[in-house]
């Protein structure tokens, strides 16, 4: 491993460790959020029952999207968890003592936090990805294109929103909405979304590409499905990068409303 | 002595929208510059310890955040350790040690141990010289019996000690310090500034500290710059400094007697509250102990405390003297 993925690596890890020193804090907030994924699961589950497909979706579909989902919000939770309140992180002035130091800044800041809940829904995702999403050994590589891809979308999104902080002192609120509106819509069907909603998700909220995508990909492989998959990663971090970096000159520049003292 | 800091008419304005007054102000705001920094220039030499001292907003943190690095000027130059800090940060990170007092860059539920590892990951140091170095760090600051347990577990002067390490690792030759003894007790201050005095005069770092606490300034640095609405009002040694400025000391003497009357020369009583008596002493004329001996021997005291003239008042002085020159 390179330098500075090592350094990543540690620091997540170090990150990791810190969420699970108070033990009981962290055993209810992932056992928490993983009844509660399950439950959900659940509701889609009594609803297939009764209906068998939802615009040409079964169970083993919602399923796959279900767990996607699960596994990604997990994972970037788990190793990359200071996405979730990275506007807060901006506007506090925590990116001072970062600058100061030579290595990576959206890396550092991303995985100087690991959020316990994400544990729940990580494990509870791939158990419903192993048990419900009729998946066999050969999809695994797929699969794991599909949790990378879906990751980079969903976290490069994030940043993206947070980096509004760098113009406005009020995104941090604005900011944790449209990270959980990409979740909200990707929780969804793709089928029930159309006209404006359906642009909405695959372009402000990249909703669509943090989960429907992949699922094509992992049930219906082909070039064009991988080109777009990977099209769309490359898209989104690129963006995020632009983005941040759009912002950082602000800052440093003192334009930014994040700035502290004189 | 080579120049370790070069700072040449050196100002940053910041810029922001404010509501004007009435309705309609809400919905068209009015543009607002101000400037935290004001076309400043000084020299720092090589091994030398300065503190720049000011109130709040007279524009401390940010001229040391420009010349880490952190911010852009709007106008003037600077060099660091012949770098340009806001061109060359990355290069220059790796040779200047930065601490905030308010901020900390240790991991609160790990040991420092573990924050301490992960800085040499950051500044790609050799595993055997970070050994090494710490060994050093840790004998000289007593860290020993600190370094594994969780941050959030130490007390403030001992997590600041642990800060200043942190900061002193990959052995930098420019340690920048905001506010370093912030919020600590006297004993933790005293530590502190012994400690970063005596690392810098062995070891030949330059040091650049702001703070509040007059004592800070005249026990760790050569040089003070005294900064105000974003100029520089006095640049003078420290010795000058004290025998102009810090040699006053407020005796705050709490009595059964609604007032101590004191008649010394140099000691002068300030307005107070009944049954506190407030005397500004003017050490280069009365003693301290003398001050107090002639307050016990009055009888009925309960309480004294020695305190110095807060820094709003001792820049205010400075002021009022740079501006009658």
């Amino acid at each position: 491993m390179t330098g500075p993925l090592r350094l990543y690596a540690i620091q997540s890890a170090a990150a990791v460790r810190t969420s699970m020193a108070d033990r009981a804090n962290f055993l209810w907030q992932a056992g928490g959020m993983f009844v509660n994924d399950v439950f959900m699961l659940a509701l889609w589950a009594l609803f297939f029952a009764g209906f068998r497909s939802v615009g040409g979706w079964r169970l083993p579909d919602m399923a796959l999207l279900y767990g996607l989902i699960m596994a990604i919000v997990g994972a970037a939770g788990v190793f990359l968890g200071g996405y979730r309140d990275l506007a807060a992180s901006l506007l506090k002035g925590e990116l001072d003592a970062l600058l100061t130091q030579p290595r990576g800044l959206i890396f550092r800041l991303l995985t100087r936090e690991s959020i316990a809940s994400g544990w729940g829904d990580l494990v509870g995702g791939l158990i419903v990805l192993a048990a419900f999403a009729d998946l066999g050994w050969r999809d695994l590589p797929l699969l794991a294109i599909g949790v990378a891809v879906g990751l980079a979308v969903y976290v490069s999104a994030s940043v993206t929103f947070a980096a509004m902080a760098f113009w406005a002192a009020g995104a941090r609120s604005f900011a944790r909405d449209l990270t959980d509106f990409t979740i909200l819509f990707s929780s969804n069907p793709p089928s029930i979304y159309h006209g404006a909603a359906k642009l909405v998700a695959f372009t402000l909220l990249p909703a669509g590409f943090v989960v429907v995508t992949p699922v094509g990909l992992i049930r219906h492989p082909s070039v064009a499905a991988f080109a777009l998959s990977l099209g769309a990663a490359g898209l989104y971090t690129g963006l995020a990068a632009a983005a941040f970096h759009l912002g950082l000159r602000r800052y440093r520049r003192g334009q930014s409303p994040t700035l502290g003292g004189t | 002595m080579s120049s370790a800091v070069s700072v040449q008419q050196l100002t940053k304005r910041y810029s922001f929208s404010r509501a004007a007054k009435g309705f309609g102000g809400a919905l068209a705001p009015e543009k607002v510059t101000i400037e935290a920094v004001c076309d400043i220039s000084f020299e720092i030499s090589a091994g030398e310890r300065v503190a720049i001292i000011g109130p709040n907003g007279a524009g401390k943190s940010t001229t040391l955040k420009m010349l880490c690095g952190i911010l852009e000027p709007s106008a003037g130059g600077a060099r660091v350790l012949g770098l340009v800090p806001w061109r060359e940060r990355k290069a220059l990170a790796y040779r200047i040690g930065v601490v905030f007092g308010q901020r900390s860059q240790l991991w609160g539920e790990l040991p420092a141990r573990e924050s301490f590892a992960l800085l040499r990951r950051v500044y790609d140091q050799d595993a055997a010289v970070f050994v090494r170095r710490l060994g050093e760090l840790s004998e000289r600051f007593g860290l020993a019996e600190l370094m594994d347990q969780p941050v959030h577990r130490l007390s403030l002067g001992q997590r600041m000690r642990c800060e200043i390490t942190a900061s002193l690792l990959h052995g930098p030759a420019l340690l920048f310090l905001d506010e370093p003894t912030i919020g600590l007790d006297v004993t933790a201050k005293a530590a502190i500034r012994d400690f970063i005095r005596e690392h810098a005069r062995d070891h030949g770092e330059t040091v650049l500290l702001t703070s509040h606490d007059t004592r800070d300034i005249e026990l760790v640095c050569d040089r003070v710059i005294v900064v105000d609405e974003g100029r520089i009002v006095v640049d003078q040694p420290t010795d000058q400094l004290r025998r102009t400025f810090l040699a006053r000391k407020l005796i705050i003497l709490r009595s059964q007697a609604p007032r101590l009357a004191i008649d010394m020369p140099g000691v002068v009583a300030r307005p107070s509250e009944p049954h506190t008596t407030v005397l500004e002493v003017d050490t280069r004329t009365a003693r301290i102990d003398q001050v107090i001996a002639e307050a016990l021997a009055l009888g009925g005291i309960d309480d004294i405390t020695i305190e110095d003239p807060p820094m709003e008042e001792v820049v205010r002085e400075i002021y009022a003297v740079a501006r009658r020159r």
